[in-house]
């Protein structure tokens, strides 16, 4: 009897250590989804490879991988803000800033790009880097829009050419806004999936359309103000306080650094800032807060804005560019230099 | 939460170890629950109306099931197939109605009053033809005694909300879907395996090619009349591809997806651009769940073939213009699906023609293969001039679209030959001829079959090849299912 009792427990014992069925089921299908799993993960890391070094070969005007292979690791000057600024690097412009002020200068304007991009870009800058001056070159556009700051800051083609870097990825992760983005960089993903991979990210502003003068037409600039300022920004509308907010603790952080801070108005056609809404009273506000900042302020909207200098509605053509730094912008950089 | 998104993926993966972690009992309610997240994650307003067609539905197949007079519970059917169909009508047809009642009024004079008939702007929900269906094939079962009505009501909302095929189908039918709720299901690596494959194919399907594509048909259909003849036709050819492998890319993932989680669906393609003739593509390749619910809930009732043969032609006539219009409020679909009806009809009437032809062909034994060649090349010709119907805007699109091809024809092999030196075009045609061999091979025997059966290397390969072309060349913009239009 206690040996049945015995051999009883122990055929139970056996069966619960027994996995059952379906257990095992799991377990096999695991066995050759693991190794599956690792080696989908070598390939995919020999493709992210492949991508960083397509980078290498052809990034040119990413940003993020100018910084990451800047030359130097002090420069006189960084250059901010978005298209209006971008175009001060169109091909040979910055090299010829530089020759014209004897300044090292570093361009990290971008299309589109607000406060909030600018801002990262800075930051990432001077996680390794140093600078005398940061020159924003200031647009209204960006204070009324999330469409230029936080959407654009996690618009992933601003990170296809933007190669690895664990200080960038830092930076992005610890900025909450900008996770969905994040884990695109770290993963690699759209770099890997960049379908112009092949292809040198010059800007489409420095093919011949940068030769260009442009002859107005009041329908385009119509649509370009409609686009630069999409949440339908009326006289009554003002622009975002949290803007003004986020810009004013920028100069701040800048100025805590004992880097210089210097902001530009760009040049911009009358006809087009007259179109713009609320331009006077932006103006005014901008011009308060950066006095009570003690910052500079260079307005130049409406000096070298003759038609001849614009490619199109708004941003300055090869000659346009030219005679801006010649008579403008190397005045605000080498101050000490009387202008010619 | 799109099949070709990120957040899909994630979501589907946690809900698979979630399904086969919990309780058999409790793995309806967490399907549900997965089901109508996901469909909130689209159009949270309209779980309501997912929700009141399902109990309208479930509440009428009781009572038709419990009442014994024939004549109440026919009433108590209308008044189901009513309700459910009253949503689709008001959603997606009433606007549709009410603006050519307008034009009607215009045309005959009264134009100042316009417009006499309001319109709703509703915004149509996602899926709404495809759950409707679903509800009206179950009454119809239920009615017919086909199908006991189902008593559990959460049971019966998760069949008409499943998520898998919630926005696009396949329009599964209860009989089949139900008794699987009840079997408990034990993790099937075999099952599962073949899912995730179904799923990878699909989506292969969807994001390389279909995507891929559609940026060309986009801008060749945008304004007609700009497109030159030779990208309007490299566009029908590509909408022919785009809208194949969107619709079918989707109904892989629903199925290989519900795979996965234990459950079979339908199919819904079976190599369709291989058919031989229209009928064929029809009742044996296309869309198989819509032709089968429109030949089991509309043709049969209606008659069928068991009838004249001329109220057989009104038949297929009538079922294709509903087939049409189920597409959508547009004259471009009851065109489309008049065409249809047309082809059907005309096979129908030179059928004995074409078999006499036929017998001429064995006598003078030209080989089988070329005329099945032959045929299928019509077929798809064919079914190629009503997809410009099915992608143009409008009528007058569709028409410029046509004239234009025609007007150009004798330059057209000229045009084509410069306009195809290109590179993203060339490396569209190598997609599409990719596809068309996996497609005659799998003709033969089924391509996952083989693989299942091929050593564990060659298997592999393919799969990271897929899954390579997904991650290397895949468009992962998230452009919704051309189907969740419907």
């Amino acid at each position: 009897m206690t040996g049945m009792a015995k051999s009883d427990s122990g055929a139970a014992a056996q069966a619960a250590a027994r996995p059952s069925p379906a257990r095992a089921e799991v377990r096999r299908f695991l066995r050759s989804a693991v190794p599956f799993l690792l080696v989908g993960a070598a390939i995919y890391g020999a493709l992210y490879a492949a991508s960083e070094r397509l980078i290498g070969r052809y990034a040119l005007r990413n940003r993020f991988h100018m910084v990451k292979t800047a030359p130097r690791t002090g420069y006189d000057c960084v250059i901010l803000g978005a298209s209006h600024a971008v175009v001060l690097d169109n091909r040979d412009m910055n090299a010829r800033l530089e020759e014209i002020t004897g300044q090292t200068i570093l361009n990290l304007a971008t299309v589109g790009g607000g406060i909030t991009v600018n801002r990262l870009l800075l930051e990432y800058f001077l996680d390794e880097h140093r600078t005398g001056s940061v020159v924003y070159v200031l647009d209204s556009f960006p204070f009324y829009s999330r469409e230029w700051n936080e959407e654009r800051l996690l618009d992933r083609k601003l990170f296809l050419r933007a190669p690895w870097d664990p200080t960038l990825a830092a930076r992005l992760l610890r900025n909450q806004a900008a996770w969905p983005v994040a884990a695109d960089y770290i993963t690699g993903f759209s770099k890997i999936n960049n379908p112009d991979r092949f292809e040198p990210d010059t800007h489409v502003q420095e093919g011949p359309r940068f030769e260009r003068v442009y002859r107005p037409v009041e329908q385009i600039d119509r649509q370009r103000i409609a686009y630069l300022y999409p949440e339908g920004t009326s006289e009554a509308s003002g622009a975002d306080s949290a803007y003004f907010a986020e810009f004013e603790k920028l100069i701040r952080d800048v100025l805590s650094r004992g880097i210089q801070f210097i902001v530009v108005r760009p040049p911009i056609p009358e006809r087009v800032y007259r179109m713009i809404p609320n331009e006077r009273q932006f103006d005014v506000t901008i011009k308060r807060m950066l006095e009570h900042a003690g910052v500079e302020l260079h307005d130049f909207s409406s000096a070298g804005n003759e038609e001849q200098f614009f490619f199109d509605s708004d941003h300055l053509n090869r000659d346009g560019v030219l005679n801006f730094f010649e008579h403008h912008l190397r005045a605000v950089l080498k101050p000490d230099r009387p202008e010619e | 939460m799109l099949f070709n998104s990120f957040s899909f993926l994630g979501f589907f993966a946690v809900l698979a170890v979630a399904c086969y972690s919990v309780s058999h009992r409790f793995r309806w309610a967490l399907l549900l629950a997965a089901s109508l997240y996901f469909y909130a994650a689209f159009q949270p307003r309209y779980l309501i109306l997912l929700l009141g067609a399902a109990l309208a539905t479930y509440v009428a197949g009781r009572l038709i099931e419990r009442l014994g007079d024939d004549s109440r519970r026919r009433a108590v059917f209308t008044a189901g197939v009513a309700a459910v169909l009253g949503s689709l009508l008001v959603f997606k047809y009433y606007d549709f109605a009410a603006s050519t009642l307008d034009e009607l009024f215009a045309s005959a004079g009264a134009g100042s009053q316009l417009p006499l008939f309001p319109r709703l702007d509703l915004a149509v929900a996602v899926g709404l033809s495809f759950f409707t269906f679903s509800c009206v094939s179950y009454l119809a079962d239920v009615r017919a005694e086909r199908l006991p009505a189902e008593r559990h009501f959460g049971h019966f909302a998760l069949y008409v909300s499943f998520f898998p095929k919630l926005l696009a189908g396949p329009i599964e039918r209860a009989g089949p879907f139900l008794p699987q709720l009840v079997r408990p299901v034990v993790f099937n690596a075999a099952g599962v395996t073949a899912g995730l494959q179904q799923m990878l194919w699909g989506l292969f399907k969807k994001v390389v090619v279909a995507d891929r594509l559609a940026a060309f048909v986009d801008a060749a259909y945008a304004q007609p009349a700009f497109s030159s003849p030779a990208d309007l036709v490299l566009g029908t050819y590509f909408f022919a591809f785009q809208l194949y492998c969107d619709f079918s890319g989707y109904s892989d993932m629903a199925i290989g997806a519900s795979k996965v989680l234990g459950i079979d669906l339908m199919e819904n393609f079976r190599r369709p651009y291989l058919s031989a003739s229209v009928p064929e593509f029809w009742s044996k390749r296309w869309h198989l769940s819509l032709a089968g619910w429109f030949r089991d809930y509309l043709y049969i009732p209606m008659g069928g073939s068991r009838c004249s043969r001329l109220r057989r032609h009104f038949n297929v006539m009538a079922v294709f213009l509903v087939s049409g219009l189920w597409h959508g409020a547009n004259w471009t679909f009851v065109v489309w699906g008049c065409l249809n009806g047309l082809y059907q009809v005309f096979s129908l009437v030179t059928r004995r023609a074409r078999a006499r032809i036929g017998g001429l062909a064995d006598r003078v034994s030209l080989p089988s293969g070329g005329r099945e060649l032959a045929g299928v090349l019509v077929t798809f010709h064919l079914v190629l001039v009503t997809w410009v119907f099915f992608r143009a805007e409008s009528l007058t699109d569709a028409v410029t679209i046509l004239s234009r091809v025609t007007a150009s024809a004798a330059e057209l092999p000229r045009l084509l030959l410069v306009r195809i030196a290109n590179g993203e075009i060339l490396f569209s045609f190598a997609l599409i001829a990719v596809l068309l061999l996996w497609e005659v091979i799998d003709e033969r025997r089924p391509v996952w079959d083989s693989l299942t059966a091929s050593s564990v290397y060659v298997r592999w390969a393919v799969y990271y090849a897929l899954l390579v072309c997904l991650v290397v060349l895949g468009t992962w913009s998230q452009r919704e299912f051309v189907y969740m239009q419907f």
